[in-house]
């Protein structure tokens, strides 16, 4: 019995120290940012930290996936302690906005740093990196003249030479939205049918697996987001290393829109506790310092103009961006998602 | 005398009233009396000794121990507060606990539990086992722990479910006396659930019939065995052979015809003549008994009868009969 | 007439003294906590009532069928192949003497301490371009060789694979009470034992099985991370999927509504299997040691050999392709950081299991000491949880329990969230989630305790407390420490539920792990869920200990 009460005692007093140690609302006893994100790079953690350093504010730091985090915003309404939202995709911070979970901020400094197409129109949401999702070749097998565009790769010549992960991906469903938005609903899904048809294996996996399955001769194309060839090329696995030095990047439809782009972004809480420490933030977030880690550790392209690319990125030399306003993404993702179930892609 | 226990009127049904355990019950126990509620299995007569001890509520009636009602629809009282001595059938002795600390545990509130204990297993005749568990005993010992655990704390009633009926036949009746004398040494009043009425017709003094949940006699012994309410009590006590109009024909007797009866199987006596009622048969299949025999008989007016007889028969054909005043007779 | 009213009152009046003559302190605690634990399955439920979203019939027309079909061949495969390891090895363990018999005993339960998603991607890993599967055929000059099994069928594999210590530790508890000595009293009448074993052992463990069963398919409908990397679209991805992507809350909790209905549907075959046990089963428990047989030496290799299998394929397997890739991280990901994770895993774990146990034997004795057969009944619904998805719960106790915090923030009790954001939301939805894992040990090994036993207690003059302590807990405190570990474990892998819930300075494991393989970075991502299944050890190895001790 007595081995029991001590159990309780302890386990209250984990209680009580958790409670203790839990954010204040009162931003002026302690400066602090409550951070909720779907990033979780070990670079993004040790920029967090510099931050911590350079500014004084602590940071509080909720990891989950976007959706999850937009649902738990919702729930806690005005009383929601998160300060700002980053997501992985465009799509979910139009989401937000439309679900009155952000609120706009002007701030000179972000404006002049972000370019207008990478950010919401009113300013409610801000990119930090963007990647570009491309078409990777296997070196070997496919002349990258014959490719061209996306709405290329459902000719018939690519029966069964492609793969390409699930469509509950947000990179998918964001690259279907840009589709639906440049070329129309109809044409989008005659174009998701055609393009199922031309898969060499039915959707599974993630965009390293895809890159592998090229590789391993399964298929003779992918779609994949480009920080993730950056990332294998710089793997410590020799099978990755290999799987990513047997393709080539292609960046689709140079000729027409350029190739789809989409960003991880920014946006400040609509009843965010701490506004001013949420600024500082972005701004820290978006400095050359900041945007050179996000470039050369993560492999992304910073919206930064003034800070180069990694190297790897340099070696596939620049390209055409598509310059569809990012916003379109979220507004479409939900038609996107029926248009993939209807022409069966998985 | 001094009533100890009385059960008034009281009802009890599982299932949502579907099935109906206790019906109407109504009787009463004296003062260090023992007494035996005797009854087909699923009559009621566990679940009677569980409302008197408290382990079920009642649907209707009451319960009253030593004056106090201590169930009714409107409060029951629990269990540990009646002061009820209870030997499960299962013995139920705490396994993790030794014999000691198993007789000790009713004695909690009190100073000398120790000495008291060991009072109580002396008496049972277990006093060098004290240190033993339960798997390391008998059956019999077993069960002797139990009684002297329901003893310790002098209940005012002690209650024993289905004593017996783990024991093999040959230690039955010895330890069915032991048991019985520690009982009436203690003068506790006892109330014991059977199945076997030569338990019942052995040790107690008064004896509950339960059939289907309902009270059909409540008699000394042998006012149960010679004047039956019921041809289900009757048969409760050895074989009956139900008089129906056929048979009534064969030995030409005289009964009315809307009344029931019913003659004990020794009560028909075999091969003699001397008896009012007389009739011949022809045995048409013999089973061997051992101390006795069973024949199937085929009385000359066609019926058929089984007997036990402890004689032995010569030839096919016998004589057989009773007499008037062996008749059991019902109005049902 | 005016007779037959005044009769109706009566009976009426009657009813109602008995009611609260009846009720007792113990039939509102139970309600109490029956209310705490179904909070979120009446918001889910009560959001039924909303009607099916506008996608629904999109959903009907495109995605239901292949739903139904994969979650269907997975419960059937999970099943088949659950059931073979876990009764075979169950079996071979508890009859046969051979080499290893002891440590196998309890390394066939540590496949459980690996979450499936984990299992998943290692074995994807294992047959994947330049895996080691490939660079065994490489030996042999077969270059890419591969086998796909990202798949419903590799997905069945992996899981079951994870998942049969579920079937095997039920199996093995029915093989270890009852079945050798009516296997013996079989052979005394001349059945071979091969013959007893299929005529009798298997149809008599029917219901233990069924139990391991249950669990193992609850978790089956409920994986979403291993189903969704090879890209097996089942109920829970598709509840995900109208949720998250198809913005449609009302859709989600239809299809939650569907898989609960399977699920108890599920339940209610295992109770109605387990109530005709009861009327069959021999009384109590046989508790003499039983002997082992001993067969000749090339035999017992065979069988060492075949109780192998499921521990190299669950456990050693993965574990390999886990530490390979450690070793290949190591120097990115291990830092002190790593131990500090594991320290508030274990104490969340412990902490969850500890609350788990307890509201679980809370519902099992106070509803037995309650006198009304409604509450007794409906007692049961506490396990409901463990059927509905992990972030279905999370958002089930958020939604009251937000409304709670506001109230007292509104009233100026609190300056900040109580429940929400701290670890008390987080553990209530544990002990929502896993009541049912530690219910199931308590509840079959309290069966085992004859009622008889605290019966004699309570008319010896102790009260239910009282009796509950000095007799109940110490019978069934095996019983209580397998509930307490198996919740442990489920803790330390949960992930949907702890992401949406967890507090800001809190961080677990699995949430690292997962964070890692869902960016992409499989590799990395073996180091916490090496020290997933360190800290799992750790209750395990001690159980044993114990178990040891007392046998």
């Amino acid at each position: 019995m007595k081995n029991t009460l001590y159990l309780l005692l302890v386990i209250v007093a984990f209680f009580s120290c958790e409670n203790d140690k839990k954010s204040t609302k009162d931003a002026s006893t302690l400066k602090e940012i409550n951070v909720y994100t779907h990033r979780h790079y070990e670079s993004d953690q040790e920029l967090f930290k510099a931050f911590e350093e350079e500014s004084g504010i602590k940071v509080n730091v909720i990891n989950a996936s976007a959706d999850e985090l937009i649902q738990k915003m919702v729930l806690e309404g005005e009383q929601s302690p998160a300060d700002v939202l980053i997501t992985v995709d465009a799509g979910r911070l139009h989401r937000a906005k439309a679900k009155n979970l952000l609120q706009p901020i002007t701030n000179s400094k972000i404006d002049s740093i972000v370019p207008s197409h990478l950010k919401d129109k009113e300013n409610y949401w801000f990119g930090l990196t963007k990647r570009a999702r491309v078409i990777v070749y296997a070196k070997d097998r496919v002349d990258p003249m014959e490719l061209s565009s996306y709405e290329n790769l459902v000719d018939e010549k690519w029966k069964n030479k492609i793969v390409v992960r699930s469509s509950s991906n947000i990179y998918n469903q964001s690259l279907m939205a840009s589709i639906i938005a440049n070329d129309g609903e109809d044409a989008a899904k005659m174009w998701a049918e055609a393009l199922v048809n031309n898969m060499a294996r039915s959707p599974k996996g993630n965009d390293r697996d895809q890159v592998k399955a090229v590789a391993g001769g399964e298929a003779d194309l992918a779609i994949v987001n480009t920080y993730y060839i950056g990332k294998m090329l710089n793997s410590k696995d020799q099978a990755e290393l290999d799987a990513a030095q047997s393709v080539e990047v292609f960046f689709p439809n140079q000729e027409d829109r350029g190739t789809h782009i989409n960003v991880s972004g920014i946006g400040v809480a609509k009843y965010a506790p701490n506004q001013e420490a949420a600024i500082q933030f972005i701004t820290y977030l978006l400095s050359e310092k900041s945007q050179k880690i996000f470039a050369s550790s993560n492999y992304e392209y910073p919206v930064n103009p003034n800070v180069e690319n990694a190297e790897v990125l340099k070696s596939w030399g620049s390209f055409k961006e598509d310059q569809l306003n990012l916003s379109k993404l979220g507004e479409l993702n939900k038609k996107a998602v029926i248009l993939f179930d209807e022409a069966g892609w998985k | 005398m001094n009533k100890i226990l009385e059960i008034k009127n009281l009802s009890k049904s599982f299932d949502g009233g579907k099935a109906q355990a206790i019906d109407q019950v109504d009787f009463y126990v004296n003062q260090g009396d023992i007494c035996a509620v005797v009854g087909e299995s699923g009559s009621g007569k566990t679940t009677l000794i569980r409302l008197i001890a408290g382990l079920e509520n009642p649907d209707q009636g009451k319960i009253i121990i030593k004056g106090k009602e201590v169930s009714s629809i409107k409060k029951v009282l629990v269990p540990e507060k009646r002061n009820i001595g209870m030997v499960f059938q299962e013995y139920a002795l705490f396994p993790h606990l030794n014999v000691l600390e198993n007789v000790m545990y009713g004695l909690a509130k009190r100073k000398d539990k120790k000495q008291r204990a060991e009072e109580v297993l002396a008496l049972v005749g277990l006093k060098e086992y004290k240190e033993r568990y339960a798997h390391e005993l008998s059956g019999g010992q077993q069960q002797r722990v139990a009684l002297a655990r329901a003893l310790a704390p002098e209940p005012s009633l002690l209650i024993l479910d289905e004593p017996f009926s783990n024991l093999d036949a040959m230690m039955r009746t010895q330890l069915r006396n032991e048991i019985f004398n520690i009982i009436k040494k203690t003068g506790v009043t006892a109330i014991f659930v059977t199945h076997d009425t030569q338990d019942a017709l052995a040790v107690a003094d008064e004896i509950l019939i339960l059939q289907n949940g309902k009270l059909v006699q409540k008699d000394e012994a042998s006012k149960l065995y010679h004047k039956p309410q019921s041809i289900y009590v009757a048969s409760l006590f050895g074989n009956t052979v139900q008089l129906n109009k056929g048979l009534k024909n064969a030995f030409r007797c005289p009964l009315k015809e809307d009344c029931c009866h019913a003659i004990r199987n020794e009560n028909i006596s075999i091969n003699v003549s001397d008896c009012e009622f007389v009739t011949t048969a022809k045995i048409i299949k013999r089973t061997f008994l051992g101390t006795h025999s069973q024949l199937l008989l085929k009385l000359d007016n066609g019926e058929n009868l089984s007997v036990v007889t402890n004689e032995a028969v010569l030839g096919d054909e016998l004589k057989i009969g009773f007499n008037s005043n062996d008749i059991l007779a019902f109005d049902e | 007439m005016k007779q037959a009213g005044s009769k109706h009152i009566n009976s009426l009046l009657e009813s109602f003294f008995k009611l609260k003559r009846d009720i007792n302190r113990w039939s509102f605690a139970t309600l109490f906590i029956l209310l705490i634990i179904a909070v979120p399955v009446f918001t889910i439920g009560i959001k039924l009532f909303d009607g099916p979203g506008q996608s629904w019939l999109h959903i009907s027309d495109y995605l239901l069928p292949s739903y139904l079909k994969n979650s269907f061949y997975l419960a059937i495969l999970c099943s088949i192949i659950t059931i073979l390891f876990g009764v075979s090895s169950a079996w071979l363990v508890t009859r046969y003497h051979f080499p290893f018999r002891k440590a196998l005993e309890w390394l066939l339960i540590i496949p459980l301490a690996i979450p499936s998603y984990i299992v998943a991607y290692a074995y994807a890993g294992f047959f994947d371009y330049g895996g080691i599967y490939a660079s065994f055929f490489e030996v042999f000059e077969i270059a890419n060789a591969k086998l796909d099994i990202m798949n419903v069928f590799g997905l069945a594999f992996v899981l079951s694979i994870s998942l049969f210590p579920y079937v095997y530790v039920s199996a093995r508890a029915f093989f270890l009470n009852q079945a050798i000595s009516l296997l013996e009293a079989s052979r005394l009448l001349g059945v071979s034992e091969r013959k007893s074993f299929v005529k009798l052992i298997i149809p008599l463990a029917r219901p233990a099985v069924v139990a391991g069963l249950v669990l193992v398919l609850m978790e089956v409908l409920n994986d979403y991370g291993a189903a969704k990397y090879f890209g097996v679209n089942t109920f829970t991805t598709g509840i995900f999927r109208s949720w998250f992507s198809l913005e449609e809350p009302e859709t989600a909790i239809y299809l939650s509504a569907l898989l609960l209905i399977l699920v108890f549907g599920l339940i209610l075959i295992e109770k109605w299997q387990r109530r005709k046990i009861q009327y069959s089963s021999i009384k109590s428990a046989n508790t003499k040691p039983n002997k082992k047989i001993i067969l000749p030496k090339w035999q017992q290799f065979l069988i060492c050999f075949t109780v192998l299998i499921p521990v190299v394929l669950g456990f050693f397997v993965p574990v390999w392709q886990l530490l390979i890739w450690a070793f290949k991280t190591f120097t990115q990901v291990l830092n002190p950081s790593l131990f500090w994770l594991s320290l508030q895993s274990f104490g969340i774990a412990f902490i969850t299991a500890f609350f788990t146990v307890l509201f679980a034997l809370v519902l099992l004795y106070f509803s037995k000491w309650n006198k009304i057969t409604f509450i007794k009944n409906a007692s049961k619904l506490g396990v409901l949880g463990y059927a509905i998805p992990g972030a279905v719960v999370a958002i089930g106790i958020m939604m009251p329990t937000l409304l709670i915090d506001k109230w007292l923030i509104n009233q100026g009790l609190i300056t900040q969230f109580l429940i929400n954001g701290t670890l008390i939301a987080l553990v209530y939805a544990y002990v929502v989630r896993f009541l049912a894992v530690a219910y199931q040990p308590l509840e079959s090994s309290s069966l085992k305790v004859n009622n008889s036993i605290p019966d004699s207690s309570k008319i010896l003059g102790m009260g239910n407390f009282k009796t509950f302590y000095k007799i109940e807990f110490p019978l069934i405190r095996a019983g209580m420490l397998s509930a307490f570990i198996l919740v442990f474990i489920d803790t330390l892998k949960e992930l949907p539920l702890t992401l949406i819930l967890k507090p800001y300075h809190v961080n677990t494991l699995a949430v690292k792990a997962y964070e890692f393989a869902s960016d992409e970075m499989v590799m990395q991502a073996a180091i916490p869920s090496l020290c997933i299944i360190l800290t799992a050890l750790i209750p395990v190895i001690f159980l044993n200990k114990l178990l040891l001790k007392n046998e």
